[in-house]
């Protein structure tokens, strides 16, 4: 089936200019990709490389020196194509002396929602951010986990079509990076299409269908992820725990095929696993807590 | 300031801002099309032209519950900045002004003093903050990329800019309509032994007899430089005649006046001048001389004109009565000669200086309608603020809004004289080289290549300033205080309909500038 473009960015370049209109620095060179319909996109790329740049340029902050965009079927100066997109800046960037449920009212508003829309809307996007307890406390008072949580609700008051995420997991404790996570591939499930900046690796990893590797401005690569993980030259083996011996056969067998074992142990599980799984526990289990061998226990 | 303005017609004004506004927009279309076809060829015109009608577009697609959103973010904001701490300054102010007003004067002095006082705290107080705010909102918005949120939502820039204006206007209009209530309470207190009185007033043309009887445009000269009042000189053929539209007066006639006298010799001691009224019919060539009052200098002069006017007829000798309505009214005008009957002394007058008096109005619509004129500066100054905030940052958009605000107030005449060329001495490098060489502004300055030279920088810099000040307004129009202290309704025509289209006038290209100028530039912090 063929998929369904929402945003094609053809030979886009950025150049900055000094005040006298003298080029400073090359953002972006020539890069055109696609994101398709109902995908997480991941842009991927060490400070500088352009990710931030690429996705102001689709929101029209920024306008290309050279090149195409075309976004939900419109250009990126065209302001309506806006009614649906949900757009998280890489600092949320929001009116500090509002509070939860201003901040969201606002926002509805300039989608021209009803009063009783933009209430219902602002109720279910603050539940599911998990600010109830806040929703009265100006966004000044706010730390940057729940500054990142209402800003993300403020991105999704449309409900909109496309999101563009900039670093959404920063500043977020574990638990509220899995939260944010579990967000993307339900939104993904939702049928969204998702366009995220991170240089948080892991969690690219754990939600993107397709990234795109950015360096100094030029397209370094291109796909989905399993695909550019896999490694074409090993092969995984995942067994029950096997006895030295065990081990000793299984390379036997291996050297007869003409191959090596690389290497063997116990797998590992993530240090993310095992901090949330700690958190779950103490809060099904209050009171309890670690004691290191040998100290007295009062 | 002065009272003798002409009365304002909209259909002028407008075409005046047409011209001025068309001439300029037209002006700046044709140098961005010609720019574009340097820079980019034939698609640069084409993009300009693609611009403009993406702009119609834009207007045509406005949303009034997205500028309301904006303009109650700016709300918001204003009263969260502690923009609303000035009512703690001007409460501080009006809790201790009665110790420092004098209070031993003429009780219409004392009105005038608290009147004035009222209002000019109340704009002093609230055009610096207004200021403040308006060219501080959108730069602080870009600064801090508050502005990302906003405009990657489906919000035009025109409704930025709208919203702005208007939610910094209705900020305005919170802090004028409460400190004016504040205000007037206070003068009420303050004056409570005095009337506050709202008279309105019906001025008619001034033109004059010279000592032969003959028509002129002014009158004598006694030699004053300001040419404001002319003067009748007495015991002559020389008068003053005030033609006034009587209009809706369907009854007895109240005039009154204020002469400056101008004395050659001391005349009779403790005796003023004497002067004497004629309602003139030249229709009807009936001449209608009225008794002779005398004149002390800027007193208050009150005739009142009952229906019928008895007079002695001096040819018939023979007292006469004739109707004012009927017999000496001229085609809906009221004719009255002033004549000063003392020989050798003079009588000098300006048109304001003699009005009919219609009944008053209440002191509280006329005190009000002057709030609204410092509500209309603000706006006109809120706006300003809010486009120069759109291309510039806060602190030169500040200054630039105020420089506008002080030569409008203030130097527009002194701006017009040196575009004219009615002030001496030259432009700005002419003035400097005077100053340091002490040459006063009418020595000649000797011919040589380098005054050439720079007086032809001159020229060029005037030219300049000659364009600027088509831009700024006389902004002279908005202080209405003067009116009501001294005890004047706030005339529509003259203050009221000038200040209102004025500020309209300049709304309309500020929202287009600010529109423009977000619209072509990268909303980044840099």
């Amino acid at each position: 089936m063929e998929q369904q473009p929402v945003i094609q960015i053809k030979n886009l370049t950025k150049i900055y200019r000094d005040f006298w209109g003298r080029k400073k620095v090359r953002a972006l060179n020539s890069l055109s990709l696609e994101v398709h319909k109902g995908e997480v996109f991941g842009l991927l790329g060490p400070n500088g490389s352009g990710k931030t740049t690429t996705m102001k340029l689709l929101l029209g902050l920024l306008f290309p020196t050279e090149g195409e965009i075309n976004i939900l079927g419109k250009t990126a100066s065209d302001v309506s194509k806006n009614e649906r997109i949900g757009y998280l800046p890489e600092e949320s960037y929001l009116y500090r002396f509002l509070n939860a449920e201003e901040t969201l009212d606002f926002y509805g508003r300039l989608f021209d929602m009803s009063p009783q829309q933009r209430k219902e809307r602002a109720n279910q996007l603050i539940e599911m951010v998990g600010l109830q307890n806040a929703r009265k406390r100006q966004l000044k008072e706010y730390s940057k986990g729940m500054t990142r949580r209402i800003g993300l609700a403020q991105a999704l008051i449309n409900d909109p079509d496309l999101i563009l995420l900039d670093e959404p997991t920063s500043g977020l404790d574990p638990l509220g990076s899995r939260d944010m996570k579990d967000l993307i591939v339900k939104l993904r499930d939702q049928g969204k299409t998702i366009v995220m900046c991170s240089h948080l690796l892991a969690d690219v990893q754990d939600v993107c269908d397709r990234i795109a590797i950015l360096y100094a401005g030029e397209l370094k690569e291109l796909g989905r992820v399993e695909d550019l993980l896999k490694e074409q030259q090993q092969t995984e083996l995942l067994t029950s725990k096997l006895s030295p011996e065990a081990v000793a056969d299984v390379e036997q067998v291996l050297a007869k095929h003409n191959a090596k074992l690389l290497r063997h142990g116990h797998p590992t599980n993530s240090l993310e696993d095992l901090f949330l799984k700690t958190v779950q526990k103490s809060q099904e289990r209050p009171g309890q807590r670690y004691v290191p061998a040998g100290s007295e226990k009062s | 300031m002065t009272f003798d303005r002409d009365p304002f017609s909209f259909i002028d004004g407008f075409q005046h801002w047409l011209k001025v506004f068309g001439s300029f927009a037209g002006g700046i279309f044709a140098i961005t099309v010609l720019l574009a076809l340097g820079v980019f060829g034939a698609a640069g015109p084409v993009a300009v032209i693609n611009r403009v009608f993406a702009g119609l577009n834009d207007f045509l697609n406005l949303s009034p519950r997205r500028i309301w959103a904006i303009a109650l973010l700016t709300i918001k904001e204003a009263v969260r900045r502690k923009a609303l701490l000035v009512f703690v300054v001007f409460a501080f102010l009006m809790m201790f002004a009665g110790w420092f007003l004098e209070s031993n004067l003429r009780a219409d002095l004392q009105v005038k003093n608290a009147v004035s006082f009222a209002l000019t705290t109340v704009s002093w107080l609230t055009i610096p903050v207004l200021l403040l705010l308006s060219c501080w909102g959108i730069p602080e918005d870009i600064r801090l990329r508050s502005m990302h949120t906003v405009v990657t939502k489906p919000v035009r820039r025109n409704e930025i800019v709208m919203g702005r204006i208007l939610g910094f206007s209705t900020v305005a209009a919170l802090i004028v309509v409460i400190m004016g209530v504040v205000g007037y309470v206070w003068i009420r207190r303050q004056v409570s032994g005095a009337d506050l009185i709202c008279r309105v007033p019906v001025y008619g043309t001034l033109k004059f007899l010279d000592r032969e009887g003959n028509p002129t445009d002014k009158g004598v000269n006694t030699g004053d430089i300001w040419e404001f009042r002319s003067y009748v000189e007495g015991g002559t053929k020389s008068a003053a005649l005030y033609d006034f539209p009587v209009g809706q007066i369907r009854d007895r006639i109240k005039i009154e006046s204020r002469f400056e006298a101008f004395r050659t010799h001391k005349g009779r001691m403790g005796e003023s001048l004497q002067v004497r009224y004629v309602l003139v019919n030249p229709t009807k060539q009936l001449r209608v001389p009225l008794k002779s009052f005398e004149v002390a200098e800027f007193a208050l002069n009150e005739h009142l004109l009952e229906n019928e006017v008895k007079y002695f007829d001096e040819g018939k000798q023979e007292t006469r009565t004739v109707n004012l309505l009927t017999d000496l009214v001229d085609d809906n005008r009221l004719r009255i000669e002033v004549q000063c009957l003392d020989s050798g002394q003079y009588l000098g007058m300006a048109r304001p200086d003699m009005f009919l008096r219609l009944p008053d109005r209440s002191f509280l619509v006329g005190y009000f309608k002057a709030v609204l004129g410092v509500w209309l500066l603000t706006v006109f100054v809120v706006s300003v603020g809010v486009m120069a905030s759109t291309f510039v940052k806060g602190p030169v958009a500040a200054l630039l809004t105020f420089t506008i605000l002080i030569v409008g107030q203030a130097f527009r005449e002194f701006m017009i004289k040196l575009v004219t060329g009615e002030q001496k001495g030259g432009g700005p490098l002419e003035s400097w080289y005077r100053l340091i060489t002490h040459k006063n502004d009418s020595t000649e300055l000797e011919k040589a290549t380098s005054t050439a030279i720079m007086q032809g920088i001159d020229e060029v810099m005037l030219s300049v300033l000659g364009v600027v000040q088509y831009l700024i307004p006389d902004l002279s129009s908005f202080m209405m205080s003067p009116y009501v202290a001294n005890g004047f309704d706030v005339p529509w025509s003259v203050a009221l309909a000038r200040s209102l289209a004025m500020t309209v006038g300049y709304v309309i290209p500020c929202v287009l500038i600010g529109y423009y100028s977000l619209t072509l530039r990268e909303l980044e912090s840099k």
